[in-house]
């Protein structure tokens, strides 16, 4: 089995976030890193985020950090990544692209303790850089220019120090003295040594400087001292001439300025007032901003309160540190302080924002400072707030994360065209139960009803020159209306065309003048309001009608073609008459060339099947330049011209092209690709895209020309990075539309359905999926569908915080004491709903501030069931008791009167430290009330363990609880323990069934395959995998095959072999299975390994689906990054050959970004096996013209061709 | 002689051109007559005699004049063809090459055997059968229990297989299935006292087995005098049906 690996939806979350001028000049930009994703962001003038270049660079980033040149007006980029190399990228903004400045290699490959990667430090100065790892190693590089101002790195220098782990590493603003970089380190040599765990607990964090020498070109350690051990994070203090240098340790409840030769300067971190007492504060991430004549910290803690940071100082070095109450926003990755006013938080799970500063925080609040702090015998004098709603920031943009994906499902609940994809999301607070579509997401502007059943629909400007469309005119069976485009919308009658009879066409025609086809002629209107009319000859009407802005083509019934041209005075004069042999189903003539007088080519689509390619040139008027038959009568046609584009803003190389589209009436859109001198069609491409003739109009996309497409749904066609795309957009069937261009909206669609006129935009180009997102409210495990039903039932539980009620009451007290009861009592019900609504006036909603915290051992839980297509709660059962609930199922017992229960596996006072332990685990059934809507519990079995897998079983239930797998059946008051196998490794974590196989997952050691035995009650496990996998998701595939995922980041498809597959099952009298000996310390069969890849990111979830009606099954994974990926299996030995040399090729001639092998990446724990990585494939058409041709020749094909074979697979998937 | 700078700038050029056309004529006239363009020649020709032991599907040119080759899993990249043929020699290569070729068969194989399957017509039963049986050849007992098997089913006639019923394969879901239709075509036969009787015996059987296959799934046991008596290892409910009292 060959597979092909594409990712669907790149990974959301963010990892790490730097901002700088990155394309030059002073355009604020942000470089985020998604794992192994790169991207660039730029909010825009209306303050909305917006992606420029995105890259995947297979291999993970773990750092980054960007550095400016002295004098110069550009940064630059340093990655640290797990390529055990350095490498320095630089934004080229004519290409669109990060282009490699520097890649020094410095140690082995992967993600180690020692070699270095995981810590970026900048000089502020931008002369040097230090790299470090986790352990023992520091380099250092300096990085100065040559004479042609191009950037020079050195050779590294070490700064190493063995046994010593590194928490933090920060540059020191020391002007232009030498650079200095600190660190916070911890010398574990002497606990290493001690065996009696005395020095360990002794053990002490320092601060240590290290200096480069410039002018010995080495690196020494300048100075260390003490620090509390709490220190985790250090934040660069401005030096030279701008503040005072030195660093900002921020350790455990504290924040200490420390520099060289001066004394420490503490000030407490302001707590929650509802922070239990053992719980300390820490500062997650940290942002700068720094001014002329000032400059400040903002710090977020662990809980998401931002704080302030000033510093007081003088000549005589620091003399005060403040610590002020600023907002809360959820808890980020990074955060990023802009000069322009910006604040982006990369939020560690769920959607990230783009906030701006009101203020900055002047206004008097709760503050500690340095000079307050008091010393008691308990220890320092905390500092206490209350956090309350935004002051100082305004969110004003968001940007989606599904990250963490912890459980994903795909089905059709709602009966659409394609199914959806559930997938539940997020952690605690901000979790949502996320519906996917594939499609563009689009915003309606406006719904207006019209007085009659519209036909058509079109907008025209009054002169080519306009920026903006003057008339939308809608065509009705009998009647014609105008609507002029200003402030409002409004009907008018003095526009010059003809009301009183349906329109075929209306146009903008030579520079000025309108033109309006109806069905017994041409009205032409021009400028100065004079009237042209042409009215067809005898008893023929106008059927169809082609045109652009200089050439027109009318059909008349019977199949007379009339060709009119404009001419120089601007009049439209008929230039030749052409008889085709049958009716004319459709016409289209391509858009005028830049700089030509006319068209060459039109094209005319007969109800004989095929499509004629025409000439319009004087020389050979109406000759047939090229034929195509085609399966069904086409509908429709568009000509789509391709602009040539060398990089830029479209990111990729590609000549210029002409595209004839045809709809069919069978449904499928047919694409061929026009020769633009010969009119020759070649290279046809067909997409089937639902069950009515699509019908095509050209629209406008980012300025450049896109196809829209109306079938049972509307799609659109548009060029994003080099790829043709062919999305669906997510929205109503509709009738007839047009580009729409006003001054509210630049590039909308204006289009008629029912009776009813629809104007809206499309947003989020280049994405596959629209969401719609329904909060939680804890963390949510693991669902179950109900497809009868639809209904979603969802488990949802969470570690150290406070229930529903006891929270509800906190809150209460809180508002009471604020004055506010009454609000407090709106909220009871908003509880009772189970999510809370942002867009309610909630001074303090738990998705923006967190839930109150409590000790570690307190869980809280709740079983939800969810009616998708209304977004409601029907149920919602709050566990009580510190019980959780982890495993889910729906059973239907044997002969069991209740029909389908649902089972629960939950786990009271369940922790984790300083010991695993549990009081018990118990396995609740449920029955469903009211058609699924409610649940009311039967009975709860307690068990020794925690129930992690849960599935139904031959009318009974199976449960792993740690190392037993063991079946139940249903009894009058508990579970009926009725079989088990208690042979399994470590711990239970899936359970998948099929026929009388079982396929268990375990949590360290695989797959395991058993068997049920009625006759003799017994489990029998008789195959298992020799790879110890930490298996993350599973997935039954066939008879014989299981899909899993591993925890670092692993797919791969395990199999048993036929023979040994027969052999169980045709075991006569049952003996061997019973007898036969274990091998390798497990069971006496092993499954093979028949597909291994590296994804690169902890696969969450596992389904096979189809995404497309009638498409091909393929294996698709959410990962805890936020992505959405999918494996398809090939079906021809041809492609996988294909595929597998185009990989090769793009491996050896465009190797990834950041300098990890590609090959090596994919093969980073396991080597890769029958997979065929389309994402590198897929980078293709980012290649440089002639590299294409290059590979292209070696594949002996051309690039068009690989183009499409690209576009093919990828439409077999989505 | 020292040159001041402007003079020097002025000679430089000229210089330059004089250098280009010696070394220009001076490569005309070593590459004339002497060994050198041999000295290649032989080379390619050696590159040649070495990749003509190499297998031409096995190997690719690529557009560097390296060589990759196809057949190891990971498509090694080669300078010269000396390298190739050297590691077309190597063991890991070898082992590739090896198991490609097992593969290429395994693929022959099952082609074969598919035009062989899709050639038999007959029955679903009958097809079923010749499947397992393709390759199931290694087994000797399986191959005779079918074979038993399909001939009692191609037969017609319902006769009792004590020693097919004891094991519970045939009782499997699947099997089920595949039983009932030749029993539903037996009932179509010309209904001769015998076979009914027959049938009705049998299914009786089946019904009393699959009850008694319901209490040792529910966890009974049976004693040697073949009394049920409750596993210890198994919970019960209160109110379970007690199999010695409705046997």
């Amino acid at each position: 089995m060959y597979l092909y690996h594409l990712t669907l939806q790149q990974a959301t979350g963010i990892v790490s976030a730097i901002n700088g001028n990155f394309s030059g000049g002073k355009i604020q930009e942000i470089v985020v890193a998604r794992g192994k994703i790169l991207s660039l962001l730029r909010p825009d003038d209306l303050g909305k985020l917006q992606t420029l270049h995105s890259v995947e660079i297979f291999g993970c980033i773990r750092s980054l950090a960007q550095f400016r040149l002295t004098g110069a007006q550009k940064d630059y980029i340093v990655v640290g990544s797990d390529s055990g190399r350095i490498v320095i990228l630089e934004y080229n903004k004519e290409k669109n692209i990060f282009d490699k400045v520097h890649q020094e290699t410095f140690g082995k490959s992967g993600c180690r303790r020692i070699v270095p990667g995981q810590y970026l430090a900048i000089d502020p100065k931008g002369r040097a850089v230090m790299i470090g790892a986790c352990e023992k190693q520091k380099l250092v590089y300096v990085l100065n220019r040559d004479t042609a101002a191009r950037l020079t790195i050195s050779s590294p220098l070490e700064a190493h120090k063995s046994h010593t782990i590194v928490y933090s590493i920060c540059g020191v603003d020391c002007g232009f003295d030498n650079p200095i970089f600190a660190a916070i380190e911890l010398d574990y040599s002497e606990a290493d040594q001690d065996s009696t765990g005395q020095a360990a607990g002794e053990a002490q964090k320092h601060l240590t400087f290290y200096e480069l020498d410039l002018g010995l070109n080495h690196v020494s350690r300048k100075w260390s001292e003490q620090v509390d051990n709490g220190a985790n994070m250090l934040v660069t203090v401005p030096g030279g001439g701008d503040g005072p240098s030195g660093v900002l340790v921020c350790a455990e409840n504290f924040v200490i300025y420390k520099n060289q030769g001066h004394p420490d300067v503490r000030a407490v971190i302001p707590r929650r007032a509802d922070l239990p007492e053992e719980r300390g504060v820490l500062i997650v991430s940290a942002a700068t901003h720094k001014q002329k004549s000032m400059f400040f910290f903002l710090l977020q803690t662990e809980y998401g309160d931002i704080f302030k940071v000033t510093l007081e100082h003088g000549n005589d070095g620091v003399t005060e540190l403040k610590i002020k109450y600023f907002d809360t926003i959820p808890v980020t990755a990074s955060m990023c302080v802009l000069k322009t006013g910006f604040l982006f938080a990369a939020s560690e799970f769920g959607n990230h924002a783009l906030y701006q500063f009101q203020a900055i925080g002047d206004e008097p609040d709760v503050e500690s400072s340095s000079s307050t702090l008091m010393e008691t015998e308990e220890g320092f004098q905390p500092v206490f707030f209350q956090p309350r709603g935004l002051k100082n920031l305004v969110r004003i943009d968001q940007a989606e994360s599904l990250m963490p994906i912890m459980d994903m499902k795909i089905a059709n609940l709602f009966e659409e065209e394609t199914p959806q994809i559930f997938t539940l999301c997020g952690r605690g607070p901000r979790s949502s139960l996320r519906i996917l579509r594939p499609g563009l997401a689009i915003s309606e502007m406006a719904v207006s009803q019209l007085p009659g059943v519209p036909s058509a629909v079109w907008t025209v400007k009054k002169n080519v020159n306009d920026a903006f469309d003057a008339y939308i005119v809608v065509s009705f069976a009998n009647a014609t209306l105008v609507l002029s485009i200003g402030e409002t919308v409004e009907e008018v009658s003095d526009s010059g065309f003809l009301d009183t009879t349906p329109s075929l066409a209306v146009s903008l025609i030579g520079d000025d003048s309108l033109m309006q086809v109806h069905p017994n002629g041409i009205r032409h209107i021009r400028e100065d309001g004079r009237i042209n009319e042409w009215r067809t000859p005898g008893k023929r009407t106008i059927v169809k009608v082609g045109s652009n802005g200089l050439q027109v083509v009318i059909a008349l019934s019977g199949g007379e073609l009339i060709y009119f041209e404009v001419d120089m005075t601007g009049q439209l004069m008929e230039v030749e008459k052409h008889e085709m042999s049958g009716d004319v189903a459709c016409l289209d003539i391509a858009p005028v060339p830049e700089g030509r007088q006319r068209s060459r080519f039109l094209a005319v689509g007969s109800y004989d099947n095929t499509i004629r390619i025409l000439s319009l040139d004087p020389d050979d008027c109406m000759q047939i330049l090229s034929v195509q038959s085609v399966s069904s009568p086409p509908e429709s046609l568009l000509f789509l011209e391709v602009k040539a584009s060398v990089g830029g803003e479209d990111g990729a190389d590609h000549p210029a092209s002409l595209f004839l589209n045809t709809g069919l009436q069978n449904g499928v859109l047919f694409r061929t690709v026009v020769d633009m001198v010969t009119g020759q069609l070649s290279d046809s491409r067909s997409r089937f895209l639902g069950l009515r003739a699509p019908k095509l109009f050209s629209v406008k996309v980012r300025g450049r020309p896109a196809m829209l497409c109306l079938s049972s749904r509307p799609w659109l066609g548009y060029i994003h990075q080099g790829h043709f795309l062919l999305t669906p957009l997510s929205y109503e069937t509709l009738e007839f539309a047009a580009s729409f261009s006003s001054d509210q909206c630049a590039e909308g669609v204006v289009a008629v359905a029912g009776d009813a006129l629809r104007v809206f935009t499309i947003e989020r180009l280049g994405e596959t999926f629209n969401e719609t997102a329904i909060p939680l409210r804890y963390t949510p495990r693991k669902f179950v569908l109900q497809p009868k039903r639809k209904l979603l039932v969802i488990i949802e539980s969470d570690q150290g915080s406070f229930m529903a009620e006891e929270r509800e009451a906190v809150r209460k007290e809180f508002f009471e004491a604020a004055g506010m009861g009454e609000n407090g009592n709106g909220n009871v019900d908003q509880m009772e709903n189970g999510g809370d609504d942002e867009d309610k006036e909630d001074p303090l909603c738990d998705e923006q501030y967190g839930y109150p915290k409590a000790e570690s051992s307190k869980w809280v839980s709740c079983i939800r069931v969810l009616d998708p297509r209304t977004a409601t709660t029907t149920c919602l059962l709050e566990l009580q008791d510190n019980e959780a609930a982890f495993s889910v199922c729906t059973v239907n017992f044997h002969d069991k009167e209740y029909g389908t229960l649902l089972a629960v596996g939950t786990a009271k006072g369940l922790q984790f430290w300083p010991k695993r332990s549990l009081v018990s685990g118990f396995i609740h059934i449920y029955r469903f009330l009211e058609d699924g809507r409610s649940l009311e519990l039967l009975h709860k079995t307690q068990v020794e363990g925690v129930p992690l897998a849960l599935s139904q079983f031959q009318g009974r239930l199976l449960a792993g609880i740690g190392p037993v797998l063991r079946l139940y059946d249903l009894g009058k008051k508990r579970l009926l323990r009725k079989c088990e196998n208690k042979l399994f490794p470590n711990t239970i974590v899936s359970i998948q069934t099929y026929r009388d196989r079982i396929y268990v997952g375990d949590i360290q050691e695989s797959f395991h395959f058993c068997k049920y035995r009625r006759d003799e009650n017994q489990l029998y496990i008789f195959a298992d995998d020799v790879v110890p996998r930490w298996l993350t998701a599973s997935y039954h595939i066939d008879f014989d095959t299981m899909a899993g995922a591993d925890k670092f980041g692993n797919v791969y498809f395990v199999r048993l072999s036929q023979d040994v597959s027969d052999e169980i099952e045709e075991d006569p009298t049952g003996g061997k299975i019973k007898w036969e000996q274990g091998r390798l310390n497990g069971a006496p069969n092993k499954v093979e390994e028949i597909v291994q890849f590296h994804i690169g990111d902890v696969v969450t979830c596992l389904q096979k689906s189809s995404l497309i009606p009638g498409g091909g099954e393929c294996v698709l994974y959410g990962t805890v990054m936020g992505s959405l990926g999918a494996l398809l299996p090939f079906v021809s030995r041809d492609d996988v050959d294909f595929f597998s040399h185009l990989e090769m090729h793009m491996r050896q001639e465009h190797p990834p970004l950041c300098g990890r092998d590609h090959m090596a990446y994919r093969s980073a724990y396991f080597p890769v096996k029958d997979v065929i990585d389309g994402d590198l494939c897929e980078q293709f058409p980012t290649l440089p013209l002639d590299l294409q041709r290059k590979i292209a020749d070696e594949l002996d094909r051309t690039p068009g061709e690989i183009l499409k074979k690209l576009e093919e697979v990828r439409n077999k998937i989505i | 002689m020292l040159l001041n700078p402007d003079e020097e700038a002025v000679l430089k050029p000229k210089q330059k051109r004089r250098v280009e056309l010696e070394r220009g004529r001076k490569m005309s006239v070593f590459g004339g007559d002497s060994w050198g363009r041999e000295a290649q020649y032989r080379k390619r020709r050696i590159d040649e005699v070495v990749i003509e032991g190499v297998d031409d599907s096995s190997y690719k040119k690529l557009s560097s004049g390296k060589y990759a080759c196809l057949v190891c899993p990971h498509n090694p990249i080669f300078d010269t063809p000396l390298m190739l043929s050297m590691h077309c020699k190597g063991s890991r290569h070898r082992a590739a090459e090896s198991k490609m070729k097992e593969k290429e068969l395994m693929r022959l194989d099952e082609i074969n055997k598919r035009i062989a399957l899709s050639n038999t017509p007959t029955s679903s039963v009958n097809s079923s059968a010749t499947k397992q049986n393709a390759h199931l050849a290694s087994k000797p007992l399986i191959q005779m229990a079918q074979k038993a098997a399909s001939e009692i089913l191609s037969d017609k006639t319902p006769k009792h297989n004590l020693r097919n019923e004891n094991h519970d394969m045939v009782l499997r879901q699947n099997d089920i299935k595949y039983v009932t239709p030749d029993f539903c075509q037996s009932q179509s036969f010309p209904a001769n006292e015998t076979s009914n009787e027959l049938l009705q015996k049998q299914l009786d059987f089946q019904e009393r087995r699959e009850r008694e296959l319901k209490f040792t799934s529910a966890g009974w046991k049976r004693d040697g005098h073949g009394k049920w008596y409750k596993d210890e290892n198994v919970e019960f409910d209160s109110d379970e049906e007690d199999p010695n009292s409705s046997v």
